[in-house]
């Protein structure tokens, strides 16, 4: 049976960022959540699942350890994908592979695929993931796989052995034609993705997850990119909240203010 | 050390090359896509230029897997654009080699690693990262001023490798002719706007100030009720205006990294528990639709004054 593969990452959730005063940020403190773009890549998976009859495999790699402290997140992500309509899961998780580094994640999720026996005809991902934005993690697997790459798709059809899409650029939308096997990287305007329901959230408890640690994989090599550093970007904003009795007032005082900033030209 | 920069539009060719002057170096370009159309600007920059004239993923990454292998590259610098992030992600995996991108400093340590600072969560904070060479960087756009230009190199031609992805259509978007990084002044608006006619209290108050119209995503991506040349953030443009007044705009970290050096910013946006406001120096909690109007009025009215 012909297999679609999904890759689901559990990011840094941007939006529960806590910094010290000197702007120091504890990774480890902040909260894993599955990256938005790739709740399109799932819909888009699981429309592509029910009209190709294709069986539907999650791949998802653990790059923010330690990984007994981020499994219940990772579950998280990993079990919405099966609710949505995954028939199985596969979990990347080793310490020694945090804090990961998308060299690695390729590499990792190549040797996950291989070692469950799994050659995907389709590989689809988000552009890019919440936490790092780099985009680059489904272009090298499929540069390691020998697979076509389709990049930034915002409109995606299978037929006939290839994949049919829109990929959206800067300043055009160029349609590209690309036989299978294939990776492609949607975007957000792809698709709405919907929210699984309480019956699917349900069954999905019953679907397998696969874990493989390093050993399983065979060696992949180690993380090479080293963070030295990492700080929140202030936001040295003044935070005033104009107030007043009538919005003809909070006008003037809006008003006002700006002009005392230099910044309106009238 | 031997750099390579990928030039994708011409005015990146002065902006890489300058980088790599900071750090002493001297980098061969290669031009492609409407850099290719334009080498002898690009070969200004630099002593010997490539020139592939495409702009397939494909044929960049073949083109580089080859410059590569026989250069002996140490070092690849391009800009982010999503054609070159797909080609360079492609190089990546087939070469092995550590890449990062939305970089917008650089420092070679020892002619052995490169140290990175570049944005991080959703550029709600900065990355301070270090990658041993043979490496690729990718930069924000614009994260430089251009070198002056100098004698022009030699230019080489290469010709585009075809690969397995074929081009069946090309469309080009409707852009407006706005030039959102000149703007003094910008209004944003968001999906706080509930049709795309109402956008024209958004264009009268722009106009009233001498100011330009700018958008989240979704109102460009997603509805096109904008073109996306007016499309603010991470993943669109990054402005630095005096002025942004965000209406209806919730203040998402990847839209408000794109107007992170705003002078001042204002928000109006009828949730007072909105991110924005903690983002914002003056925040006006109302409905846009009864705000909006009053605001215009009285503007017209001081300008009638004088
Ligand atoms: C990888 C990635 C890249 C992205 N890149 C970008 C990017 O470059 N730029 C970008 O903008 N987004 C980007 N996004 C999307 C971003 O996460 C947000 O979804 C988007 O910015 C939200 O747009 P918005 O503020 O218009 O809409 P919403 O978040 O829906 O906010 C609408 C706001 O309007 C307010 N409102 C509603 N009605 C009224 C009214 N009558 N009066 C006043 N206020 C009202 C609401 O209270 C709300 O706060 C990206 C997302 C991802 C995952």
């Amino acid at each position: 049976m012909s297999v679609i593969a999904v890759l689901v990452k559990a990011s840094l959730n941007p939006d529960m960022v806590r910094a010290e005063p000197d702007g120091s940020i504890d990774v480890s403190a902040i909260p894993l959540k599955i990256s938005d773009i790739d709740r399109n890549a799932i819909e888009e998976a699981v429309r592509l699942k029910q009209r190709l009859g294709w069986k539907l495999v999650t791949v998802s790699v653990v790059t923010w350890g330690p990984v007994s402290a981020r499994m219940k997140d990772v579950r998280l992500a990993v079990q919405e994908s099966l609710a949505k309509g995954s028939d199985e899961a596969i979990v990347v998780a080793d310490d020694a592979l945090t804090p990961g580094d998308q060299t690695l994640t390729a590499k990792a999720i190549k040797a996950a695929l291989e070692r469950s026996g799994i050659k995907p005809q389709l590989i689809l991902a988000g552009e890019a993931t919440i936490d790092e934005v780099t985009s680059q993690v489904p272009g090298r697997l499929a540069a390691l796989l020998g697979y076509s790459y389709v990049s930034f798709a915002r409109k995606l059809e299978v037929e006939d052995g290839k994949v049919i899409a829109e990929r959206d650029l800067e300043d055009y939308v160029e349609v590209v034609e690309a036989p299978l096997p294939a990776v492609v990287s949607v975007t957000q305007e792809i698709n709405e993705p919907r929210p699984p329901t309480l019956l699917q959230i349900r069954r999905a408890s019953r679907k397998p997850i696969k874990t493989f640690g390093l050993r399983e994989l065979g060696d992949i090599g180690k993380p090479s990119r080293k963070l030295l550093e990492i700080k929140a970007i202030q936001a040295r904003r003044k935070q005033v909240i104009i107030e007043g009795e009538t919005l003809e007032e909070i006008a003037e005082k809006l008003i006002e203010a700006l002009a005392k900033e230099g910044v309106l030209q009238l | 050390m031997k750099v390579l920069a990928i030039a994708y539009e011409v005015k990146d060719a002065g902006e890489l090359a300058k980088a790599v002057k900071e750090f002493n170096g001297e980098a061969d370009i290669l031009a492609v896509s409407r850099a290719a159309e334009q080498v002898n600007e690009v070969a200004r920059y630099s002593k010997r230029v490539y020139r592939l004239a495409s702009k397939s993923p494909y044929a960049i990454y073949k083109a580089l897997e080859n410059l590569v292998e026989r250069g002996g590259y140490q070092l690849l610098i391009a800009e982010g654009y999503r054609n070159l992030r797909d080609a360079l992600s492609r190089l990546a995996g087939s070469l092995d080699l550590p890449m990062i991108t939305d970089a917008y400093t650089i420092r070679i340590l020892d002619g052995e690693k490169v140290l990175v600072e570049r944005g991080f969560l959703s550029e709600r904070a900065k990355m301070k990262v270090e990658v041993p060479l043979p490496a690729i960087v990718l930069f924000i756009p614009r994260f430089t001023e251009p070198l002056e230009p100098g004698e022009e190199g030699e230019v080489i031609e290469l010709a585009p490798t075809e690969g397995p992805e074929k081009v069946l259509d090309v469309k080009p978007k409707a852009m407006g002719d706005v030039n959102l990084e000149e703007a003094d002044i910008i209004v944003g608006v968001g999906r706080g706007f509930k049709a795309k006619e109402d956008l024209h209290l958004a264009f009268e108050l722009a106009e009233l100030l001498g100011g330009q119209v700018g958008c989240t995503r979704p109102i460009a991506a997603d509805l096109k009720w904008l073109s996306e040349d007016r499309w603010i953030g991470i993943s669109g443009k990054r402005v630095a205006p005096k002025l942004y007044i965000a209406i209806g705009i919730s203040g998402s970290p990847q839209h408000m990294s794109g107007v992170q050096n705003a002078k001042i910013i204002v928000a109006i946006n009828k949730d007072k528990s909105a991110p924005i406001f903690k983002q914002a120096d003056y925040g006006v909690v109302a409905d846009l639709y009864q705000f909006v109007p009053i605001l215009i009025q009285k503007l017209k009215e001081k300008k009638a004054k004088g």
